[in-house]
């Protein structure tokens, strides 16, 4: 098992009802994999960054991780 | 011809006079509004070296054709003049009642020469204006002027006004309306200053121009509610543009402690969510359905709104983390009308300043009462020190010496607003071409260099990105003049744009016509400063450099010992160069401004300086 850290900006905060959490998950989780976790809507555009870097939804989860989790803002 | 009154209000207040002149529809479709009506009549208006404070300048309002039209979010109002902060165009836009009742009263630019003899504010009725005393406001802020005006003619009223800041020539005074919103960063509110002219107020009863009135009205209306059921589904406005904030810190984009740093622990302190939580009010612009203007009580009590900008620079980049604080801070900026995003860059710049030992003074990072004693000098110009304040950080930074220069953070005189681009190459590019002055609404290219390309990619994808945002952002919703949340926060198609026109003006025009007009608006611009600074070089282009230099790399984080490289940045900006097809200056080449229809403008910038 890993454990990581999931932060989520603006609208995502009221839409799953939490700001930020560990979660504990198998190893191998994906991107993709933690966003059904947390049941993210998949059709909402995000971006995701890991450690503060982009990050693809094929890419693997690793212990430690602190994921992003933010809707497509466009600077106001 | 609809869509457009076909008027222009010229008023002079040096001989109180005033006049209704007309153009035509060559005119209205070469420039079509806003920015585009703005730039043209100051170009051919303004001689070469005017000073922008002097009687010569021209305080310009202009509005564009679907602007005040009940549609997605049409409340706008363009105010421009030459910039007394940079010395080059310069102009903004704001939320405001003004919008709507200049229309109607049948204008869609109001041209203000000259200089009162005394304090003054304008009361236009449709074809009458009044100049009346405004020694009873006159060293008031906004709020107690606004009231004021609001008792003698109602809060329907549209109402654009100046604070202290802009009374005492501070150089990036911006002006005001309605319950927080401001336009016009490069010193607009001074120029108003300059002509001892406190506030302007419009009224009209005549009706708009419009093609096809009844189309249009079930267009607009049908389309206001779209836009809201998007928001109300995504929950945008819940914290509105503060959403962002949580995400700069998180990818090493904050302002920090004069943008030395890109992110700090204490950050979340001042964020969305705690926006969200503490909101008294929201406010929003007419013809708004997305209302992003989330207001808090302050450290005082008072009623404040905010937005990322102001929170970026009056929180983060002071090191100031309590929520309240800032508010107060973003609070008196509003009241005495100045910039918030200069006026906490300066601040930043000069407790930097201390710091490093370029100047003394007992300013810290993280000192809020001394903050809120700083913008009043700045406001009243009090002392040597707040009219080094009030001048902006460049002027600041070359009076200290010291090599301050080096981080005072403006392009071309104009403060940069809250995001770090010491290691986000495209959108430092997006700041060194904006045509104002450093300022992150002609273009905005985060998310994309993020996500969507490696963000320490120099290559022409980049150009490209800050050229198609600067024609949508810089050009069509400035020259259309209408706010651009709906189309950039929540995907409402550009191509809404082109139907609203249409249906305003019989035209049946693309959005492919929309970025021809917007290239010529940006060549122009260019030949703007040119003609003012014909020595003109690509290093007017250039950000601060202390995002270039190695030794300001963040220690840790995501971006640790990462910074900007010159020879790539230069690459980065021959590539955009290359794509608007201006030279290696950074100067519109004589075939592209013949292909723009800018003839007669390069055959004036030719007195100045040569073209290729």
């Amino acid at each position: 098992m890993i454990k990581i850290t999931v932060k989520l900006i603006g609208p995502f905060v009221y839409k799953l009802g939490f700001s930020e959490k560990e979660l504990t998950l198998p190893e191998g989780t994906t991107v993709d994999g933690l966003c059904a976790a947390i049941n993210l809507d998949p059709t909402r555009p995000r971006v995701i960054t890991r450690n503060g870097r982009a990050v693809a939804p094929a890419e693997k989860l690793e212990d430690g991780d602190r994921i992003v989790i933010s809707p497509l803002y466009s600077g106001g | 011809m609809y869509g457009w009154t076909g008027n222009i209000l010229r008023i002079n207040l040096t001989n109180r006079t005033y006049n209704k002149e007309s153009f035509d529809e060559k005119f209205a479709l070469k420039w079509v509004g806003g920015r585009g009506f703005a730039l043209k009549i100051l170009w051919d208006e303004l001689k070469r070296g005017v000073d922008p404070l002097g009687p010569e300048n021209k305080f310009i309002v202009a509005v564009g054709p679907i602007a005040g039209i009940p549609a997605p979010n049409t409340g706008k109002t363009v105010v421009a003049a030459k910039s007394p902060l940079t010395g080059g165009y310069g102009d903004g836009n704001l939320g405001t009642r003004v919008t709507e009742q200049m229309r109607k009263a049948g204008y869609d630019v109001i041209i203000i020469e000259g200089q009162a003899n005394k304090p003054t504010y304008l009361y236009i009725e449709d074809d009458k204006v009044e100049f009346l005393p405004a020694h009873e406001i006159w060293g008031k802020g906004t709020y107690e002027t606004q009231e004021w005006l609001y008792g003698k003619y109602g809060k329907g009223a549209g109402i654009l006004s100046i604070g202290q800041g802009g009374e005492n020539l501070n150089l990036y005074a911006m002006v005001r309306s309605l319950e927080g919103r401001a336009g016009g960063r490069p010193g607009m509110g001074a120029v108003m200053g300059s002509k001892k002219l406190k506030a302007i107020v419009v009224k009209g009863s005549k009706p708009i121009p419009v093609a096809d009135p009844e189309g249009m009205k079930v267009l607009g209306r049908d389309d206001l509610r779209k836009v809201q059921q998007i928001d109300k589904e995504t929950g945008w406005s819940l914290q509105g543009t503060t959403g962002v904030l949580a995400w700069c810190n998180e990818v090493a984009a904050l302002p920090v402690r004069n943008m030395r740093k890109t992110h700090h622990p204490d950050a979340w302190k001042i964020d969305g969510e705690r926006l969200n939580a503490a909101r008294v009010a929201t406010y929003g612009c007419p013809n708004c359905t997305m209302r992003c203007g989330i207001t808090i009580l302050d450290h005082e009590g008072r009623k404040s709104e905010l937005d990322y900008e102001n929170i970026g620079l009056l929180g983060s980049n002071l090191e100031i983390f309590e929520l309240d604080q800032v508010a107060s801070l973003n609070y008196l900026c509003d009241d005495y009308g100045l910039d918030t995003i200069s006026a906490g860059g300066t601040l930043a710049f000069y407790a930097d300043a201390i710091d490093h030992g370029a100047i003394e003074g007992d300013f810290r990072f993280g000192d809020a009462e001394k903050a809120k004693e700083l913008l009043r000098l700045a406001a009243l110009r009090e002392g040597k020190l707040g009219n080094m304040l009030a001048d902006g950080s460049m002027r600041m930074s070359r009076r200290i010496g010291h090599g301050s220069e080096a981080y005072a953070m403006h392009v071309k005189g104009m403060e940069i607003s809250a995001y770090n681009c010491k290691f986000i190459p495209g959108m430092a590019l997006a700041y060194g071409t904006s045509p104002i002055g450093a300022h992150h609404k002609e273009s905005w290219v985060i998310t994309f260099e993020i996500k969507q390309t490696a963000r320490d990619s120099y290559g022409p994808e980049k150009a490209a990105k800050v050229i198609e945002l600067q024609r949508i952002r810089g050009g069509l919703f400035e020259f259309i003049v209408a706010c651009r949340f709906p189309w950039i926060e929540l995907g409402w198609d550009v191509k809404n744009y082109a139907l609203y026109f249409n249906k305003v003006t019989g035209l049946n025009w693309s959005v492919e016509d929309f970025w021809k007009v917007a290239d010529r608006i940006y060549s122009l611009m260019k030949f703007f400063w040119v003609r003012e600074f014909p020595a003109w070089n690509r290093k007017m282009d250039y950000p601060p450099m202390v995002w270039f230099d190695p030794d300001n790399a963040d220690k840790e984080g995501p971006i640790a010992g990462r910074v900007l490289e010159l020879d790539k940045y230069d690459r980065l900006l021959d590539y955009y160069y290359e794509q608007r097809r201006w030279d290696s200056r950074g100067i519109p080449t004589q075939k592209t401004a013949e292909e723009l229809g800018l003839i007669e403008e390069a055959a004036e910038v030719k007195k100045y300086t040569q073209l290729e």
